[in-house]
């Protein structure tokens, strides 16, 4: 094996460790250190919120299913918003065929539209890039951050739609290989040890991961913990019954 | 000493120079019926700054600096802002998770009005962002400000803060359209209380503030003059109606129910023609109610700001007149934000409220009230006194995205309706995308009612003034019902302005006043 392989190796798979661990890390920490523990002092839910638990998980659950809220304002962003996060979702759960054996049936019946979805995905992005620049409203909130991580995401998926075509196709037996390769804790330990796992020779796939990796690291700082925080947001997830059952203040129970 | 001083005093004149009160003149739009998004127009309102209060007394009594911008400002507002993001997940969270999608950008009646960016609320919250990222996320730490898209502590961004924080009414309109409710209102909250910690302290809210705590009502009468204000009140009724026993109850202990409504029920018109509405309503129900000069405001301006204690003192007077005169249910008059004091805040600070009647142990809303005495056909009704209008409503912010009210989802818009069109015959909505949960501020909300606000306060009211004219032109609609002081103060101000006439804005009950037909009982 050549010293070149062998970095690419080494790099790679400690990229993608370290991104996971990152990501772990930072989403729980954040999530529940901040999101959680940060005591709320007052009721505030926001019309129209129900009276009752019930009626607060239906809203909710409309609101990251449907993306209710967003609807009754910009339609463009809405439709465009939700396009892209389904179809990403829906990518995302068919990488689950590279990391599950044998691949069950609700991750592959996907497989004639993919590529579909894929381009569809991508459009998605390029229309909320665009509009942050013809939209005058928007571009003038847009921040630097904005716009690199809708190139990050760019980037994965055009990755990503490439390796469907020839000459980039990746050995898909090489591919799963390393993935599953990766999953076994021991592969973690032989890293430390400078015996990394055989990382496929594609260099787009390289890529593909370096990305993703990078996303992973990324994430737990930026904006897209709107993720996560969605569901800790006061005006959302407050039962709108303050008359009815006492809320009591965290730092200020008498 | 004067060592010491001198580059902090300069700081405090820089600053003061930056954020100095002017007259400016206003003008309004003409009435098309239409509401347009403007192009933006950068620092269109940057001119705009709030009177700021220079009381010494009265800042003390506060707890906040008396000198303008105290020398460690830097230290001070960033452990206030520490202390703000520890104690309030809404403005943490807030701070963290917005993606700048745009959605809210077209929402604020303050930008729709003038066009300055800094009103779009994404780019009004982003003030504080840029502080948040560079001095409490780990990349600021690290890399600095730019790296982030931050902004370093200066003078510049504490003039900008006190600008553009003191033009937004809190009324909440861009948390219903943001995917994550993020609302605005808490972040402006939180950033009023910070520039407070370092002296910079607007005059017309806490100067309230002060007043409802050390005197008891936000227009600083004492208790002689409230009871002189109510008896006169109490005369005039008289002489209104010809009926001997109609009263306005003052410190009555063992009455049933305590009614607390903002002190400008007591004068100000058209604000006392609700009064008299609800003295009506007891009178005809038959139910004890008294007044009280211990708690003579319902309103509560602490809520305007993150300062917990403040509205908590406000909001004990209430609880404490309603144990000391032994009632059993607590009732709020027509008030926006007192409504949402009461209601929502009210429990959590003072509850439980054990010690009232176990069928109302809770504080109730005027409409709530009135509704359930003519849906039971308590009170004899006669329509024709209100044939002359056409009624339509405004659905004031606080209250329209706020709470339930009669332990319904929408019962904050349907009860107020339902009160207006059992008193009056003919009710058009205003276009659907200007009320209920849509509804726009009169423009005047949250501390904003001062005289020194009247360019943001006549440009704030342009989207209302709007729906209101398009449905006087297509509906013939004559009259706007209110249940909210600073809307009543701000509209009746504003119609006029726009050249229409102000007798055109009034609160629900006068409309159920002057139909409530009084002596002759019928039901119960």
């Amino acid at each position: 094996m050549g010293g070149i392989h062998f970095i690419i190796n080494m790099a790679i798979g400690s990229l993608i460790y370290l991104g996971l661990t990152i990501f772990l890390a930072g989403f729980i920490h954040k999530v529940y250190n901040v999101y959680y523990k940060t005591p709320q002092p007052l009721k505030i839910p926001q019309t129209p919120q129900s009276t009752s638990l019930g009626g607060v998980i239906l809203r909710m659950a409309g609101d990251v299913l449907f993306f209710r809220s967003l609807s009754k304002g910009t339609t463009l962003l809405f439709y465009t918003g939700w396009i892209f996060h389904v179809t990403f979702f829906l990518l995302l759960q068919r990488h689950l065929r590279y990391f599950i054996t044998p691949v069950p049936s609700c991750v592959t019946f996907l497989n004639q539209a993919a590529l579909f979805i894929g381009i569809v995905l991508l459009i998605a992005l390029i229309i909320l890039l665009v509009r942050r620049f013809i939209d005058e409203r928007t571009r003038y909130i847009t921040n630097l951050s904005d716009v690199f991580v809708l190139f990050l995401i760019m980037g994965i998926v055009v990755t990503g739609i490439m390796m469907r075509f020839e000459p980039f196709r990746p050995d898909i037996v090489d591919v799963k290989g390393f993935l599953s390769e990766l999953m076994v804790p021991a592969t973690a330990f032989g890293y430390m040890t400078l015996h990394p796992a055989t990382a496929p020779s594609s260099l787009i796939f390289i890529f593909h991961l370096g990305l993703v990796a990078f996303l992973l690291m990324y994430f737990p700082f930026s904006k897209l913990m709107h993720s996560g925080g969605y569901f800790f947001s006061p005006t959302r997830n407050m039962i709108n019954n303050p008359r009815d059952v006492r809320y009591v203040n965290p730092w200020d129970k008498g | 000493m004067t060592d010491e001083k001198a580059p902090a005093t300069d700081a405090n004149a820089i600053v003061q120079e930056l954020i100095k009160y002017e007259k400016l003149p206003y003008e309004h739009v003409e009435l098309t019926g239409e509401i347009k998004v403007p192009k933006i127009k950068p620092d269109a309102m940057i001119k705009v700054h709030a009177q700021q209060l220079t009381s010494k007394d009265t800042l003390e009594r506060l707890g906040y600096p008396t000198k303008g911008l105290i020398p460690n400002w830097k230290e001070v507002f960033l452990k206030t802002m520490d202390k703000m993001l520890k104690k309030y997940k809404s403005v943490r969270l807030f701070m963290d998770i917005c993606v700048r999608c745009g959605a809210c950008t077209d929402k604020c009646h303050y930008f729709i009005g003038t066009g300055d960016p800094r009103n779009m609320p994404v780019a009004r919250a982003e003030l504080m962002r840029k502080v948040y990222r560079r001095y409490f996320t780990w990349p600021g730490k690290l890399f600095g400000s730019k790296m982030v898209d931050g902004w370093d502590l200066s003078i510049d961004v504490l003039a900008l803060w006190y600008t553009y924080f003191y033009q937004c009414s809190e009324c909440r309109r861009c948390a219903v359209f943001c995917p994550y409710g993020i609302d605005t209102a808490e972040i402006t909250m939180a950033a009023r209380e910070i520039l407070n910690s370092v002296g910079l302290v607007q005059k017309y809210q806490h100067e309230i503030i002060d007043k409802a705590q050390v005197i008891g009502n936000n227009l600083g009468m004492q208790q002689n003059a409230v009871v002189n204000a109510l008896e006169f009140v109490r005369d005039e009724l008289r002489e209104e109606t010809g009926i001997e026993e109609i009263d306005i109850p003052i410190d009555i202990e063992g009455a049933d129910v305590l009614f607390v409504t903002p002190s400008a029920d007591f004068f100000a018109s058209p604000h006392i023609e609700s009064l008299y509405g609800y003295a009506k309503v007891f009178h005809q129900a038959g139910i004890s109610w008294t007044m009280s000069t211990h708690a003579s405001e319902g309103g509560n301006f602490g809520m305007f700001v993150h300062s917990y204690d403040h509205m908590k003192r406000i909001n004990k007077r209430i609880w404490d007149a309603a144990r000391a005169l032994k009632v059993k249910r607590v009732i709020g008059g027509e008030c926006g934000h007192m409504w949402r004091v009461l209601s929502s805040f009210s429990n959590t600070l003072w509850g439980p409220f054990d010690y009232l009647d176990s069928k109302y142990p809770r504080p109730q809303h005027i409409c709530e009230f009135t509704l359930d005495l003519l849906n039971r056909g308590a009170l004899k009704i006669d329509k024709t006194a209100n044939a002359e209008f056409t009624a339509t409503i405004h659905d004031s912010c606080q209250i329209a995205r706020g709470m339930e009210m009669g332990g319904q989802k929408y019962g904050q818009f349907e009860i107020p309706r339902g009160v207006i069109k059992g008193v009056c015959e003919k009710f058009v909505d205003m276009p659907e995308n200007t009320i209920k949960e849509r509804t726009f501020c009169c423009g005047a909300g949250q501390g904003l009612l001062g005289d020194d606000m009247l360019p943001t306060r006549v440009k704030g009211a342009m989207p209302r003034m709007q729906a209101y004219s398009y449905v006087k032109k297509q509906n013939g609609v004559n009259f706007m019902a209110l249940i909210c002081a600073i809307c009543k103060a701000q509209l009746s101000k504003m119609f006029p302005t726009y050249d229409i006439e102000m007798e055109e804005v009034g609160g629900i009950h006068q409309l159920v006043g002057r139909a409530i037909v009084l002596g002759a009982k019928e039901g119960i």
